[in-house]
């Protein structure tokens, strides 16, 4: 099939206005929101915009009869590459399938169509008395669907979990174009948890066209804490304290005077400007239970030397003190032209000493660091700012961050809290992965996409999943296993 | 299971074969940690033999009958902390470990993972992941799948394989922990699992209140649910002396004690509040009849029915309607408000046989979506699937168990769809 055969069969499926495929059209479509550089950019055969879960199955088959790869996409807000049809052919983007089809006071559920932005969905939960919980900081762009694929988190998943743990059933066009529901509304369903396995596994086993999703009801009362330190030690420190004494906030997060830096004079989001950090701490819950435990952190972050502890209840305090944190990475452009986001996970125990590796990295690359993280849960979010105008600047903070990944691996973490794999860290999996582990994942990628035409060379190492690979490994197994017929 | 064997070691585990669905297993073997369990399961493969892992041995008549059984493979020897650090809020441990001893560990830290099945202390952590039973405190608390942050497995091909990790939040790689929590053995042997744990709550207490008939009890849980209270778990059925409904409530003591309040008002009825020690063994004892015992001896059945949340109360009504019909009598039933799932216990009052089993779950299936027959006397559960409709995405399962066993060596025939 050549290109032109393919945009007509693709147009008799979908519309004429239900294809891009001129060059100009397809490049947005090259990338997703990473920085250039981090990850590969290509370009795809065609964009598919269906509107229904029958457009989708069918645009699958055709794929599968014109041998071509599918790459599904939601806003492109992703970070580590997930989106970008590596091998070209054809992405379906999602984004016209955005209704919210039902929100379900009594099931206290949400069915969704894959490409509702993640905050509309909030704010139509909103007078009902819920939410939806995964709130990742893209909430204002990002899809459920996307959400979905990526198993996104957010702040707020100190308390309420991410996305997994929100996700009741989906339903999904399976890699040869059948269409089928995992899990659903009823608990308890037979057999494996599929839902589960399709949860984060980056658009490679099936395509979301319907989420069902749990919303949370929202808390009785919302306090919101500002706790200034001299310095991140001294601020993670607070971060112990307040878990060891068994509080669960709804979020804590951290921001380093770097990132004071660029925040405060930009939305006046009232953090001092002397601060080495500053924690958000956010707790919410029964109106008493909430003014207690906010004494109690309000002690334990001058136990651990803040400097200054405001608390802010009415929600117009509460969003001021949120904007600060919502908005770093946009106004990190008043530091520098350019920055690469890192995301990666250690123990929480382990922070004050990976913060100060942040700070031995930013000295040894010449690199500026901001910290802007998800500290309660140990989600480590470095922003290395540099101008990629700069001749070799892209490499140093490629090797920069290769530093910090392998030094978070050593002291027990993971690649990626909430971002993904994708290719920007597929080639890092052996860091933490054997041979055996990846191996078993592998399982699960042939179990639902035996010829691996959805979403090829991501989350495995390169050249892990081709053909003569997979065939050395099924020999070496049934060599092991003493069957010679596989 | 050839002679020269040498992985297989003796433990107290060993000692007295277990009764898996009224069959003695030729052997049992406790494999001393993960590398000997894939060992031993890859020569099984080849020998073309046929094992059950065993655990705490708590729930061991969970699943079809099976279709060859050869061997018990006890994690016996698999218990212990692997690594704990309170202040990150994560545990990992032995498959082997007694839930019991992990929880009394955690508690000493003012730690615990928020769980509950029937005879929870004796149960083991590999079991619990495996068998993926929860009680009603999953409204509040979710269950292990919500907690489980990394897992070790042992697999037929020789190789043990960790997935996940010792952190809260990780999507490095596909979420196989969660893949595996609720397989039943079928696609590896776990060896160890993470956990993220919670901070014991400050104070807990609940509320019970008896009622004259069924309706007039789901009536009162369902006001609680609609009402801004959130309990952690919340109740209605018939249990002990007659119908109740109940409400559990955790969090700062006055908090608490507020909400018992406002709940005994909602309920109504003759409302009766438990302080955080009566709470606790109350729930103990409410879950004690949702135990999985299987002999032939004592012919009763444990059902688990569930729908969508809304429509929970209607399914009571027609459980009741089936059961009168069948010739069923109910001897216990627990109808989670907000979950959807409704645990029923009773014998048929002609003795019952397979013929009245697969009759009783024919007509649960029309108006459930999901039936499972949790515990049943063996003899009535040949040729019956015994967690009801196969899945659409049954195909998919098939592969999976294809990639991870091939030569079906993990507890053949056990699982859904006779995988």
């Amino acid at each position: 099939m050549d290109h032109a055969g393919l945009v007509q069969r693709l147009e008799r499926i979908l519309g004429p206005g239900g294809v891009f495929h001129r060059p100009g059209d397809l490049l947005v479509y090259e990338y997703d929101g990473s920085v250039d550089g981090a990850v590969d950019t290509a370009r795809p055969a065609a964009v598919a915009l269906p509107t229904t879960t029958e457009q989708v199955a069918a645009v699958v088959k055709l794929a599968n009869e014109a041998g071509l790869p599918v790459v599904a996409r939601g806003a492109g807000t992703g970070l580590s590459g997930g989106a970008v049809a590596q091998q070209g052919g054809i992405i379906i983007s999602l984004t016209r399938m955005d209704r919210i089809l039902e929100i379900d006071r009594e099931d206290r559920t949400a069915l969704v169509e894959p490409g509702v932005i993640n905050l509309e969905l909030s704010e139509t939960a909103l007078p009902e008395g819920f939410f939806f919980a995964p709130d990742p900081s893209s909430q204002k762009a990002c899809t459920v669907g996307g959400n979905v694929a990526e198993n996104s988190g957010g702040p707020h998943c100190l308390k309420y979990g991410v996305t997994t743990n929100h996700v009741l059933g989906l339903e999904v066009v399976l890699p040869d174009g059948r269409v089928v529901w995992t899990g659903g509304r009823a608990p308890g369903g037979s057999g494996y948890d599929l839902t589960a396995a399709m949860v984060g596994s980056e658009g490679m086993l099936g395509i979301v066209t319907k989420a069902l999703v749990r919303l949370t009801p929202q808390p009785e009362s919302v306090v919101v804490l500002l706790a200034a330190f001299g310095d991140m030690d001294a601020a993670s420190h607070a971060v112990s304290g307040i878990i060891a004494a068994g509080i669960v906030p709804a979020a804590l997060e951290m921001m380093d005077a770097l990132t004071i830096e660029a925040v405060e004079p930009a939305y006046h989001a009232g953090y001092p400007m002397d601060a080495g950090a500053v924690l958000l701490i956010e707790l919410d819950g029964p109106t008493g239970d909430v003014r207690e435990t906010a004494d109690e952190v309000s002690t334990l972050c001058r136990q651990a030397g803040a400097t200054e502890v405001r608390t802010a209840s009415e929600k117009a305090e509460r969003d001021l003190l949120w904007k600060g944190r919502k908005m770093a990475l946009a106004a990190m452009g008043r530091l520098a032209p350019n920055y690469y986001l890192h995301d990666t996970v250690v123990p929480r125990s382990k922070l004050p000493a990976t913060l100060r590796r942040v700070g031995e990295v930013s000295k040894e690359y010449d690199l500026p660091i901001a910290n802007v993280f998800h500290a309660g849960d140990g989600n480590l979010h470095p922003l290395m700012l540099f101008d990629r105008r700069r001749k070799g600047s892209v490499e140093r903070v490629l090797e920069a961050s290769h530093d910090l990944l392998h030094y978070c691996v050593e002291v027990g973490g993971a690649l990626s809290g909430e971002h993904g794999i994708g290719t920007e860290k597929r080639d890092y999996m052996t860091l933490v992965f054997t041979a055996d582990d990846l191996a078993a994942m592998a399982g699960v990628k042939n179990s639902f996409d035996p010829r691996g035409c959805f979403n090829p060379e991501k989350l495995f190492p390169k050249g892990y999943m081709c053909g003569e690979v997979r065939a050395l490994r099924a020999q070496a197994m049934a060599q092991k296993l003493g069957i010679y017929a596989l | 299971m050839p002679s020269d064997h040498s992985t297989t070691a003796t433990s107290p585990a060993s000692a007295s074969p277990p009764l898996i669905d009224g069959r003695v297993p030729g052997q049992v073997v406790a494999p001393l940690d993960g590398r000997e369990v894939a060992e031993a399961l890859a020569t099984l493969a080849s020998d073309g033999l046929v094992v059950a892992p065993v655990g705490g041995a708590t729930a061991l008549g969970l699943g079809n009958l099976p279709e060859r059984l050869d061997v018990a493979l006890s994690t016996a020897n698999l218990g212990g902390i692997i690594e704990y650090e309170p202040t990150d809020l994560v545990i990992s441990a032995g498959a082997g470990t007694r839930f019991g001893d992990l929880q009394a560990v955690l508690a000493d830290h003012g730690q615990t993972l928020p769980i509950e099945v029937p005879r929870l202390a004796d149960s083991t952590v590999g079991g619990l992941v495996a068998t993926a039973l929860s009680g009603p405190r999953r409204l509040g608390s979710g269950t292990l799948r919500d907690l489980l942050i990394g897992i070790s497995v042992a697999h037929p091909s020789g190789t043990v394989t960790k997935a996940g990790g010792m952190v809260v939040k990780n999507v490095t790689g596909f979420d196989l922990p969660r893949l595996y929590h609720g397989s039943l053995g079928t696609l590896g042997v776990i060896v160890s699992a993470n956990f993220k744990v919670l901070p014991l709550p400050r104070s807990e207490t609940t509320v019970v209140a008896g009622f004259p008939s069924a309706g007039d009890a789901l009536d009162a849980a369902s006001r609680l649910y609609r009402s801004p209270l959130q309990p952690v778990a919340l109740e209605a059925g018939r249990f002990e002396s007659g119908w109740f409904a109940s409400a559990r409530f955790e969090g700062r003591d006055q908090t608490v004690r507020a909400a018992a309040a406002e709940a005994e008002h909602l309920l109504g009825g003759h409302a009766e509040r438990f302080n955080a020690e009566e709470s606790q063994r109350r729930w103990e004892s409410y879950l004690a009849p949702q135990v999985i015992e299987t002999t032939d001896d004592r012919p009763d059945l444990l059902v688990r029915c569930a729908v969508r949340p809304r429509d929970a109360v209607s399914l009571v009504q027609g459980i009741t309607r089936v059961a009168d019909e069948r010739r069923f009598t109910i001897s216990y039933l627990g109808c989670s408000m907000g979950l959807g799932t409704v645990m029923v216990r009773g014998v048929f009052l002609e003795g019952g046989s397979a013929d009245a089993l697969r009759a009783l779950q024919e007509r649960l299936l029309a108006i459930a979506d999901h039936v499972t027959i949790l515990s049943a006397p063996p003899d009535w559960k040949w040729g019956l699937d015994i967690w009801g409709r196969p899945p659409e995405t049954l195909d998919v399962m098939r592969s999976l168990k294809e990639q991870f066993d091939p030569q079906r060596v993990l507890n053949r025939g056990r699982f859904a769809g006779g995988i």
